[in-house]
């Protein structure tokens, strides 16, 4: 237990280091190429490409580290407003479901990542996969955050957004909390 | 086959599954069952080529540069700067929100940026004044919007990618109806404030006027820089967004000294967050419309609703309806990508200015945001303020009337949009 | 997914299919093959990707293929053409192609020089003959096209039924480019090939990567200073509405190839197989022709518009030496950086070539 503890958070660091880079990466490649371009009248052949490289690996590298903070894009106002009993067990079942769907992308992605083996890319000319394997590796660590989000529905009584995000402030709470 | 995806694009939806599941779901079962030619491995194909227009960049950057902003001291300082001039007046301080709302959006190009970076600080201002959350929430979250119409804007950046219309002349087209729809919201925010008597605040005096608009000199230079570095040739609207967030970076470690550089990644981390939430989706929109485009979706689309050459304001108007059901239910960029292909030949066999179209589209996708049930500025508001998914919109149908008669108004006088190019 | 062993296989029977093909094109001339096929007995409905919209070359060629497909079968064979950009980018159409989601593409060897790096050869400049005709002959005729690179592309299921070209490439800009010291401090918008970003770096250009959504307005700003394209493309993407200049430089043809998914094909019945290819060939002078009325049409809508006039420019045969000089070591590139088969093809090319212009 204490082992998987200790993976876990290194696990959440190593995410929050990847998201952050590819951001920093993204905008050094972006303005310094404008930039370049201006002042010493050279552009780079390859700032497109890893900022492109970098927006893959920050899109489904953060799938799982977006649903540990509970923060996908949800329509809830169903789910808001039914009983606490079936809110509950759709809090528990769609985690679980979700997570079966992640699996299976990652398995087509896997297929995809295959298909595409030869190929090069066009700036760089290193193997393709560097672009495309952040799919099924971002999709099935994202699999493994939702299953973690059922996990600890399962274990509490209240309703967990995500593991670590419970659920929402009711307008008395955030009233009251301004006026003193 | 079409009854299928839209069955499981909604029953996923209604049940609260994350945005991202129906979206891809969807059209992965149509390919499952309904075309054996069709590699499934290939939706995954999409996704990635969903995300791969170079364009695209902008909106994480325009992001991060909103963050590092509400981060430190520019929000504050052109909060200060706004009601200095019109917090005195009767709303004021909603007032104020629409305006520096407006203001930022200029900067930011993001209507979530401006939620965060705005919302968070005036929000605090208006319940202490005797605003309802409710009022406050709404009020953040539609003049937020304007950020979508104001130049940079990413809505207009992704339509005229699709349209391959001229990102510049969208940025100019979109000032007179950003315009428009802020003295609305200064209008509505009057009349409100006179009805629900909340108290007026000092006037400011000249000697304040004058520091706080020195302090905000900096942030006010934002918009000169971005659109007069498009105009002059110095880089792509792209290239702006980086070149924003290097100014941000300017203002507030070397200029303000608001925090210091090791800050900077962790800034960094809550850009990649929303960047991974919301590409995932534009990722899933490619998906969903590649499995319409097989299916020869939107042919049919066009030829049911468009044939029999209607006019100009008939196809202007299919358009809003179009967009404002499809941006009901899912995330305006996402509705842009699948819609805007479908709708344009027709709009340009009518004559329409595909920048005005441009205008029509990236409104509705604006006004898409902040409607029930979906709505990308209502999630984040709900997350930022931590507030439930119905007290974030119980303040919204004022406002959704206003832009809905902005909208007519929007689609009887291109002019609005058009008598700066 | 595709196995190994599957691809060699239909590599190694299309094989021969290419080289019949050749010979296809000269006899159809005489005969009309229509007479000889059979009745087409099942009906089909086929999808056609193309990498161009609606008045754009491609598109209106494989628009025309199809109703050429469907009136021969009559009315059996239907196909929907699609614009570009409704089934994602130019590499995602080829993979839809490799693996069979879709039967028919027009590929552009630019856009899939990632898979097979010979194709490159298309982006060597002042290579091709310099008279339109004679690239046409070239095209129609050439082994190591026809044979040689189509083979490597059949490798990759693709199979390559024709080469045509789009028009010659030429040269827009905010000043005017007549000789290599023009491209002194020009940014340059091209694809993303070293191979033709090193061309520009040869005649003094900074070659800078843009994507199509920001060019326009690229070209309006002087954010970059030109771009290449052929003549129909820049004006159906209103370019010379923003480039004061435009050199007829004819420094390359675009060339593109009709292409099928092996798989797909060889599991057609004969006589639907070789109206395909009949039809194919028919559209070698029908396509020719096209793209020479569409280029010409459009040139001449520049040159007459005097709203946003534009200056063109020809090269002249020295001008078009000088280019020459420098374009030619990027031979020696393509030899050393495109792949095994580069050089044998590029030999066998450099000899088809110079048959036919009789240098
Ligand atoms: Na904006
Ligand atoms: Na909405």
């Amino acid at each position: 237990m204490k082992l998987l503890k200790t993976l876990d958070y290194g696990l959440s660091k190593l995410e929050e280091f990847i998201l952050s880079a590819s951001i920093l990466m993204i905008t050094v490649m972006v303005a310094g190429n404008a930039l370049s371009r201006n002042f010493f009248n050279n552009s780079w052949a390859f700032a497109e490409e890893l900022s492109e490289l970098s927006l893959y690996v920050a899109t489904f590298m953060g799938i799982g580290y977006v649903a540990r903070k509970g923060r996908h894009i949800t329509m809830s106002a169903v789910i808001d407003n039914v009983p606490f009993a079936l809110r509950k067990t759709l809090a528990t079942i769609i985690p679980l479901i979700t997570a079966i769907i992640l699996f299976t992308l990652a398995y087509f992605s896997y297929e995809y990542v295959q298909s595409t083996s030869g190929r090069v890319t066009s700036a760089l000319r290193i193997p393709y996969y560097w672009m495309n394997i952040w799919a099924p590796i971002g999709f099935v660590l994202g699999g493994i955050q939702f299953l973690r989000n059922f996990y600890v529905n399962v274990r509490n009584r209240e309703v967990y957004l995500a593991e670590e995000r419970k659920d929402y402030q009711s307008e008395e709470e955030v009233e009251n909390q301004s006026s003193t | 086959m079409v009854t299928t995806l839209l069955i499981i694009l909604f029953v996923f939806l209604m049940l609260g599954f994350p945005m991202m599941i129906p979206l891809i779901l969807a059209p992965l079962v149509i390919v499952l069952f309904f075309m054996p030619q069709v590699e499934p491995f290939l939706m995954v194909q999409q996704m990635l080529s969903g995300i791969s227009e170079p364009i695209l960049l902008a909106v994480p950057l325009f992001i991060f540069a909103a963050d590092i902003m509400s981060m430190g001291k520019t929000s504050n300082r052109l909060l200060d700067f706004v009601g200095s001039f019109v917090g005195h007046l009767r709303g004021g301080y909603a007032i104020t929100t629409a305006a520096a709302c407006t203001l930022f959006g200029s900067i930011s190009g993001s209507t979530q940026g401006t939620v965060v970076a705005i919302g968070t600080p005036m929000r605090q201002r208006l319940l202490k004044v005797g605003y309802k959350d409710s009022t406050a929430i709404a009020l953040i979250i539609n003049a937020s919007d304007v950020a979508l119409l104001v130049p940079p804007s990413i809505g207009m950046i992704i339509y005229g990618l699709i349209s391959r219309t001229s990102v510049g002349d969208l940025f100019i087209a979109g000032i007179g109806p950003g315009l428009l729809i802020f003295s609305f919201f200064a209008l509505y925010a009057y009349i409100h404030a006179y009805l629900y008597k909340i108290p007026l605040a000092d006037k400011a005096t000249w000697t304040e006027r004058f520091q706080f608009t020195r302090k905000a000199i900096f942030p006010l230079m934002f918009p000169v820089i971005i659109i007069g570095g498009i105009y002059s040739g110095f880089f792509t609207p792209t290239e702006a967004a980086g070149i924003s967030v290097l100014y941000a970076l300017l203002l507030e470690l070397v200029i303000y000294r608001s925090f210091s550089i090791k800050k900077v990644p962790s800034v960094a981390l809550s850009t990649g967050l929303i960047t991974s939430a919301v590409f995932i989706l534009v990722a899933g929109g490619q998906a969903f419309a590649f499995t319409l485009g097989m299916a020869g979706i939107p042919g049919m689309i066009a030829d049911t609703f468009l044939s029999g050459n209607p006019g100009p304001i008939e196809v202007l108007i299919i358009v809003s309806i179009f967009f404002f059901v499809g941006c009901m239910f899912v995330d305006p960029i996402v509705v842009i990508l699948i819609l805007t292909p479908i709708l344009q030949p027709a709009a340009m066999q009518a004559g329409i200015d595909p920048v005005h179209l441009g205008v029509i589209i990236t409104f509705q996708a604006a006004l898409g945001s902040a409607t029930p049930p979906f709505g990308v500025d209502i999630f984040t508001a709900s997350a930022v303020f931590n507030r439930s998914y119905l007290d974030t919109i119980r303040g919204t149908p004022p406002f959704i009337v206003m832009m809905l008669i902005v909208c007519i108004l929007l689609i009887l006088f291109p002019e609005i949009s058009l008598f700066l190019l | 997914a595709c196995g190994g062993g599957e691809t060699e296989e239909s590599g190694s029977d299309s094989e021969d299919e290419g080289g019949s093909e050749g010979d296809n094109a000269e006899e159809s001339e005489d005969e009309d093959t229509a007479e000889d096929t059979a009745e087409i007995e099942e009906s089909y409905n086929w999808t056609f990707v193309t990498e161009e919209n609606e008045g754009q070359m491609q598109y209106e060629y494989a628009e025309e293929l199809a109703d050429r497909l469907n009136e021969k079968s009559g009315g059996q064979i239907t196909m929907d053409v699609f614009e570009f950009g409704q089934l994602g980018t130019e590499v995602d159409q080829v993979e839809q192609l490799q693996s069979g989601a879709v039967e028919f593409a027009i590929v552009s060897p630019g856009f899939t020089g990632t898979m097979v790096e010979e194709g490159q050869v298309f982006a060597l400049q002042f290579l091709l003959p310099e008279d339109q005709e004679q690239v046409h002959e070239l095209l129609n005729t050439s082994e190591a096209l026809n044979e040689d690179l189509a083979a490597l592309y059949e490798e990759e299921d693709i199979l390559p039924l024709s080469f045509f070209t789009e028009g010659f490439m030429q040269w827009t800009g905010s000043s005017k480019i007549t000789e290599p010291a023009d491209f002194d401090g020009f940014t340059m918008r091209t694809q993303d090939s070293p191979l033709i970003q090193k061309t520009y770096e040869e005649y003094g250009a900074d070659p800078s990567v843009m994507s199509a959504g920001d060019l326009y307005t690229a070209l309006q700003n002087g954010t970059v200073d030109g771009q290449e394209n052929p003549i129909f493309f820049i004006a159906d993407s209103s370019y010379h509405e923003v480039q004061d200049y435009m050199t007829i430089s004819n420094h390359n043809s675009y060339v593109a190839m009709t292409t099928v998914n092996p798989d797909f094909y060889n599991g057609l019945p004969e006589n639907v197989q070789s109206l395909i290819d009949e039809t194919v060939d028919e559209m070698r002078d029908v396509g020719f022709d096209m793209q020479d009325e569409l280029n010409s049409s459009l040139l001449s809508d520049i040159e007459d518009n005097d709203d946003t006039p534009t200056e063109v420019t020809e090269l002249s045969s020295e001008q078009r030496e000088e280019f020459r000089e420098l374009a030619t070591p990027m031979r020696d590139f393509y030899r050393e950086n495109a792949g095994d088969e580069a050089g044998a093809i590029l030999d066998k090319l450099e000899t088809e070539i110079e048959e036919i212009t009789g240098e």
